[in-house]
């Protein structure tokens, strides 16, 4: 059984339990062995890589080469976190000067990176190495064709060259579940997520366009796979109703708890209640 | 540069326009030094970034118009500039610009820049403070819920004070130190 | 034996015409109102799309046992071409399906088939002079307006009797079977608009002048220096579609300004390194291939301002303030140059149009035009006769040399 070097970040535990234990189940029935990583550090997200891009490339250098010296891939299931450590690795592996001013810093760690691991976001090993065809078989209660739009989210995406993620992934897996999936014109737009710190009502604004495309294009539920993404999408909605007197009342899953549900867990394993907008019609989609 | 005299004085008119002499053209040079910023050169103001960018319309200075600047050697409108940090890092002027300019990146070489003059917004010197007090940006606060999932409390395999001691000696000490 | 094919102009798409249909066997009368031919290409150091000098381009390689260039030898040397320089085409008349030409030929004082280029001549008189060492044909020119009391010495010491001071101009009429018009493009003097200054303030210069101080043969040795001093040149304004594009001018885009300018701006910005550069301009069209010329020039530092000129002042310094509006910045930038550059129109020779009366034909803004736009022969412009390179309007090296290609596989098929 493959193993990973699982990277939480601080964002998925502090925000989404039901996101991280939905995909801990999820990966203990399909086989995939996650360990969580030791002694590693929160990825500063793209803040840090603005205000401090040195600082940066050290922090997610050393994670990086403490999974190196693990063995074994890193995979992480927040876009961020993903994002932050795909683009160090990439820089680092282009250039040999950075690199060596940062192992200088790691040395002092006793740690070096050599840059032969690999990063990968957690959907990206769930598709490649389990397989869609191994994840049907566990398919025990699939939807019922309901509509969900998925949000695939801009740090998985791009920049491509970077992130090396195929925009389609996601689809089959939500394919798979027996869902439906609704494509919508802004879905490689922004959630707005980091510019909440500096301008807030924009935040919401990019947030409110993304739920209204979903929805006119006849989206019931949406899915994410970043805490950052469900924040906006799912938390926001709340605030929509006071600031734009608009109410989408559509639910937003973490991607592993459509899959944990199609696989026959309970809502309460893939933690169904902390879901802001109650996603609990999510139970009537499923089939018996 | 000097400034040509004209022996009948410069004609008074409502047109101010910018001195190229007073600019700093070693801003385009620095930026293109900078990671990723090798490709700014080839801007050719075609403006896909400004049509790419799903905020653009809310800025005084679009996407190309930054690079023009930048370009331009218009340092101190660049780095006080309001847009750079409102930049989503959505990679999608980046992703399309058919000069392979690397927009986003080079927005992110404006905000260290910036940082290091300490043009920096509020709201950014308090993440700062928060990585270099906390060592993570986020904390868990309600446990119960990860114990009522069967998760560990507490945010499992995480280290804050090796984050603090690197952060401490970069930049990011600098920003939270200077308040 | 057939009659000849006659070629009014001897820029690169008259002599390639020439050199073709000769080495198939055609007897060619090559005509040109100057004293050396070339064209506009004779004041080009480099020319795109290769960067070669002119004299050096590609076809040139395959004539053995001729030194690089081969319209160098061959206009003088290939025995089925009659040039004619210094001479113009008068009335033209249609007879038996055939066209009777008047020429005025100028008088010839040196014979280029003997002149060696000693330069002895140029020692006895001031009334000689030498062109260049790229000058077709290659020879000493004659002036009889600054005729000295040497002139004669030089007349008689010529140790090849190449001089005759007493030669006259002469009138022949000549019978031919086609025409080909290779009239070329003239560069556009912009002194009609006020707001370049051209004419009137000093370091106001065109392209093409540009083009004669980059020349390494040119009388700066090709160092960037400004023509009212002769002072050293740290920076350059450009500016692109002067006339062009320009209901009050030409209507037409000239076509090959954009990368013929930011050719000179590589040269200056790679080659003169300490010069900066900076282009105005509406569009950029380098159109096909030349996009990396473009591309060259960004990396190279050159810079690019979408805009137009606001105001021109020019300074006791010999500098000149220019006030640019940027329309992608909507600010005005104002840039403090030692030479302001105008790209300006390519617009037909003043005879045109004598030369299209007599000849029953149409122009179209100026130029030539197709008989039969549909055909796909656009060298094709009327009953025997044909047009190529810049007579169709403004063209590129490697354009005119494919049309004049084109113009001699079109007569030759005409007499098989």
């Amino acid at each position: 059984m493959p193993s990973y070097n699982l990277y939480m970040g601080c964002s998925v535990p502090a925000n989404y339990p039901n996101y991280e234990a939905s995909m801990i189940r999820v990966a203990e029935v399909l086989g995939m062995e996650l360990v969580y990583m030791e002694d590693v550090a929160c990825c500063g997200s793209p803040n840090l890589r603005a205000m401090d891009y040195f600082g940066w490339l050290v922090v997610n250098a050393r994670t990086l080469a403490i999974g190196e010296k693990n063995g074994y891939d890193i995979v992480t299931p927040c876009n961020g976190c993903f994002g932050s450590l795909k683009d160090v690795l990439h820089h680092l592996k282009h250039d040999p000067e950075d690199l060596a001013l940062v192992n200088k810093e790691l040395a002092k760690m006793d740690l070096e990176l050599k840059g032969s691991i690999k990063v990968r976001h957690f959907v990206e090993a769930l598709y490649t190495d389990v397989g869609i065809e191994e994840i049907k078989k566990k398919i025990t209660k699939p939807l019922d064709g309901v509509g969900i739009a998925i949000h695939y989210g801009c740090h998985l995406l791009r920049p491509a060259d970077v992130t090396e993620f195929t925009p389609s992934i996601l689809d089959e897996l939500v394919e798979v579940t027996g869902a439906t999936v609704i494509e919508y014109p802004l879905w490689k737009q922004c959630c707005g997520a980091t510019v909440l710190p500096i301008n807030e009502p924009l935040a919401i604004r990019l947030a409110r366009d993304k739920l209204k495309s979903m929805t006119e294009y006849g989206a019931v539920f949406a899915t994410v796979v970043c805490p950052a993404c469900g924040n906006q999408l799912d938390l926001q909605q709340l605030g929509l109703r006071d600031s734009y007197n608009e109410d989408y009342n559509l639910p937003i899953l973490l991607y592993p708890q459509i899959l944990a549900l199609a696989m026959g867990m309970s809502e309460e394993e893939v933690g169904l209640e902390l879901n802001r907008v109650s996603a609990d019609s999510i139970l009537d989609h499923l089939s018996e | 540069m000097a400034e040509t005299k004209n022996k009948a004085g410069v004609p008074e008119t409502l047109i101010e326009p910018i001195e190229m002499s007073s600019l700093d053209a070693s801003f385009r040079n620095e930026i293109h030094s900078m990671p990723n910023g090798e490709e700014l050169s080839a801007c050719f103001a075609c403006s896909t970034c400004t049509a790419a960018c799903p905020i653009a319309n809310q800025w005084k200075y679009k996407p190309h118009q930054l690079i023009r600047m930048i370009i331009l050697g218009m340092r101190d409108e660049v780095l006080s500039s309001s847009e750079i940090w409102e930049c989503l890092t959505c990679f999608q002027c980046q992703e399309r610009c058919p000069q392979n300019v690397r927009v986003t990146d080079i927005f992110f070489d404006c905000k260290n820049l910036a940082s290091e003059r300490g043009d920096i917004p509020s709201s950014i010197v308090s993440l700062a403070k928060e990585l270099l007090e906390k060592g993570q940006l986020y904390q868990v606060t309600a446990d119960w819920e990860r114990e009522d999932l069967e998760l560990e409390p507490e945010v499992p395999g995480l280290s804050i004070e090796e984050v603090k001691s690197i952060l401490k000696n970069t930049r990011t000490g600098k920003i939270a130190g200077d308040e | 034996m057939a009659d000849p094919v006659l070629i009014i102009g001897a820029g690169v798409a008259g002599m390639t015409a020439a050199v073709e249909l000769a080495d198939s066997g055609v007897d060619v009368i090559l005509v040109d109102r100057l004293s050396t031919i070339g064209g506009n290409a004779l004041d080009l150091y480099k020319a795109f799309p290769t960067d070669d000098c002119f004299y050096c381009f590609e076809g040139n390689r395959d004539r053995p046992g001729i030194r690089k260039c081969f319209y160098r030898s061959a206009m003088i040397d290939q025995p089925n071409i009659s040039l004619y320089v210094n001479s113009e085409v008068g009335e033209i008349t249609p007879k038996n399906g055939l066209f009777q030409v008047k020429l005025d030929v100028g008088p010839v004082y040196v014979n280029p088939k003997k002149c060696t280029l000693c330069g002895l001549c140029l020692t006895h008189s001031k009334a000689f002079t030498f062109t260049s060492p790229q000058c077709q044909p290659q020879s000493v020119k004659y002036d009889p307006s600054k005729s000295d009391e040497g002139d004669k010495k030089a007349e008689s010491e010529c140790p090849t009797r190449a001089i005759n001071l007493d030669a006259q101009p002469t009138e022949e009429t000549i019978t031919v079977s086609d025409i080909v018009l290779a009239t070329g493009y003239h560069e556009m003097k912009p002194v009609n608009m006020d707001e370049y200054g051209y004419g009137k303030i000093p370091n106001v210069i065109t392209q093409l002048e540009l083009a004669q101080i980059l020349d390494p043969n040119g009388p700066s040795r090709g160092k960037l220096v400004r023509p009212s001093d002769g002072a050293s040149v740290e920076s350059v304004l450009m500016v692109q579609c002067v006339g062009s594009r320009d209901e009050n001018h030409y209507p037409f885009c000239s076509k090959i300004c954009c990368v013929f300018a930011i050719k000179h701006a590589n040269i200056i910005a790679l080659e003169r390194t300490s010069a900066k550069v900076s282009v105005v301009y509406m569009d950029i069209r380098t159109y096909d291939r030349h996009e990396k010329y473009y591309r060259d020039a960004r990396d190279a530092g050159v810079e690019f301002v979408r805009g137009r000129v606001t105001r021109i002042e020019s300074g006791d310094d010999g500098k000149l303030d220019i006030i640019v509006y940027d329309s992608l910045l909507d600010k005005y930038l104002k840039f403090n140059v030692d030479l302001f550059v105008l790209s300006s129109a390519l617009e037909p020779p003043p005879g045109i149009h004598t030369l299209s009366k007599s000849l029953g034909l149409s122009l179209s803004s100026g130029y030539f035009t197709p008989a039969d736009r549909a055909s796909g022969n656009e060298v094709v412009i009327g009953k025997h006769i044909y047009a190529c390179g810049g007579a169709l309007g403004p063209a590129e090296v490697p354009e005119s040399v494919t049309q004049a290609r084109a113009v001699a596989s079109k007569i030759l098929q005409s007499r098989k």
